[in-house]
């Protein structure tokens, strides 16, 4: 369904991604594993289209969609979920949902929308009319994966949805996001939180340098210690990590 | 007593015209972080407009408005389009490309102010609009102009308002002004809801000028003035608070009122500073201002 082919991009002359291939199937949970710095951000900008790939191609549902408009890209059903922190402070909950399927003419649809959204997160039906400045974190995680489902897209592109969050919360928006998911969403789920994505992944890509280090299967990455070490780059967090790994 | 009353009235309605063209001034830097400084010109367009359209067609004074502002507001999109988007990709504000916005405004107020002087010459023409008798309240008398001031100004403000809560475009202008990148990831035509947000600051301008021209002569040169207070209106109520701005055109209008009635008619156009400097020494970021800026 997504196909990125030896992509290259940055931000004025500096260079953050050399040339990064990946392929997400339809249906598939596929995870970004990386550090602070590796070029996650930069990849999903890059394909929801807010950062203009220098080289390389990024295809659709088969068609090419690099050099696209992000608004464009939106329509055509790939939708980037931004962080909880990015929900508009000064509008309420609904009028944050009601933007995210801004792209939808069809006021059924998003009344329908608006319901099944309500359902997955019953809080924010509650604070339906409260600023999203009020939120918790959780609730505002909550919001913007709402506000990512309400123009009905093939696929999200998760960024770091456990981001600042406690670990009962996370867990609790895993679980829908694995709902989500079984209801036939496809996903890109970028992560720090390696050990939850590679369960809830089918297949997953550590990202470093800007370049793909490692792929494979989710099970198997989960106890590779490759990964962690990738991921972390040989911290003193890295050995506490590995220390309870191996007890 | 009667004196007062009479500055007061005068005051809030000249206020009424400093709040909208301030309103025009907030509303396009709290979107697009552009400090315009060619909205007095814009000003001058809409009221040359409506003076040009009225010789023509003759229309009736809430149509010509209308017609006016929509005509300016699109001259806006334009001037947008061609000069500021080139800019404002660099940042704006403060950043150092805010700069160059700043000097890309006085250049296009130059070259507007020398366009409008080809077109209709350097002489002051009457907007020649007739309301018939002033009211008589009491003792009191009251010119219709004002009374149409007071009222096309209140029903612009609140239609700003209720288009910025209560709709699908104005929900999406609100995004776009609070973060471009976010309100993309939403399906939003970004650059669209830019020229909608540039063409209703300058609409809101055009329907100043076309509401003074009955009252002060219209001139190549009346931009200017206007736009010096409505920046003080501007910031008096806090840079980039809609409110605000109407609040301070309305204190910037009566100061000057009282100031030209009591103290002296020549300094007319001093008093608006004296606020200026008064309300910025109590309260930097303004009446309404505040200092973590919370935009949309």
């Amino acid at each position: 369904m997504l196909e990125l082919d030896k992509i290259e991009a940055g931000y004025g002359s500096v260079q953050i991604l050399n040339g990064v291939s990946l392929k997400v199937a339809r249906g598939q949970i596929v995870a970004l594993l990386g550090g602070n710095g590796t070029g996650k951000s930069t990849l999903l900008k890059t394909i929801s289209g807010l950062v203009k790939p220098w080289r390389g191609s990024v295809r659709f549902d088969g068609e090419p969609i690099d050099g696209l408009r992000p608004d464009r890209i939106v329509r055509r059903g790939l939708v980037q979920v931004t962080q909880g922190k990015e929900a508009y402070p000064a509008m309420t909950v609904e009028e944050n949902l009601r933007l995210g399927g801004f792209a939808r003419n069809d006021r059924a649809a998003l009344k329908r929308m608006l319901e099944r959204v309500y359902e997955y997160f019953p809080a924010l039906r509650e604070r339906r009319h409260q600023h999203a400045a009020v939120l918790s974190g959780g609730q505002l995680q909550m919001l913007c994966i709402g506000r990512g489902l309400m123009s009905e897209p093939k696929m999200m592109l998760l960024d770091e949805p456990s981001a600042a969050l406690a670990p009962q919360v996370v867990l609790d928006i895993f679980r829908i996001i694995a709902r989500i998911c079984r209801e036939g969403m496809t996903l890109l789920l970028v992560e720090q939180n390696v050990r939850m994505a590679l369960l809830l992944a089918q297949y997953a890509y550590v990202i470093r340098d800007g370049v793909i280090h490692i792929e494979g299967p989710a099970e198997s990455l989960i106890d590779d210690d490759n990964v962690r070490l990738s991921y972390l780059g040989g911290t003193v967090a890295d050995r506490g990590e590995s220390l309870t790994a191996h007890r | 007593m009667e004196y007062f009353t009479d500055l007061v009235i005068v005051g809030l309605s000249l206020g009424m015209v400093y709040g909208l063209v301030a309103l025009g001034i907030s509303f396009i830097y709290s979107g697009l972080d552009i400090v315009h400084f060619a909205h007095g010109e814009i000003y001058m367009l809409g009221a040359f407009i409506g003076v040009t359209v009225l010789k023509y067609t003759g229309l009736s004074y809430p149509l010509l408005i209308l017609v006016s502002m929509v005509l300016t507001g699109l001259i806006g999109v334009a001037i947008e389009r061609l000069f500021y988007r080139r800019l404002t990709r660099q940042g704006g504000g403060i950043s150092f490309a805010g700069m160059g916005i700043i000097i890309a405004g006085f250049g296009i107020s130059m070259v507007l102010q020398n366009i409008a002087f080809l077109i209709w010459s350097a002489r002051a023409v009457p907007l020649p609009v007739s309301f018939g008798m002033p009211i008589e309240l009491g003792n009191i008398t009251l010119p219709k102009s004002y009374l149409w001031i007071v009222g096309i100004t209140l029903i612009l403000m609140l239609g700003l308002h209720q288009f910025l809560r209560r709709t699908r475009l104005g929900l999406a202008v609100r995004a776009v002004a609070y973060n471009k990148d976010i309100a993309y990831l939403m399906g939003i035509n970004v650059p669209l809801m830019i020229s909608v947000l540039f063409g209703i600051g300058c609409a809101l301008a055009a329907a100043a000028g076309v509401l003074i021209g009955p009252i002060n002569y219209v001139e190549v040169l009346m931009g200017t003035g206007i736009l010096i207070k409505a920046f003080a209106a501007a910031v008096v109520g806090g840079f980039g608070n809609l409110p605000g701005a109407v609040l301070g055109g309305l204190l910037v209008g009566v100061t000057e009122s009282l100031g030209a009635g009591y103290l002296s008619g020549n300094y007319k156009d001093i008093y608006a500073f004296f606020l200026l400097i008064a309300v910025l020494m109590v309260r930097p970021s303004g009446i309404l201002g505040v200092n973590i800026r919370v935009k949309a």
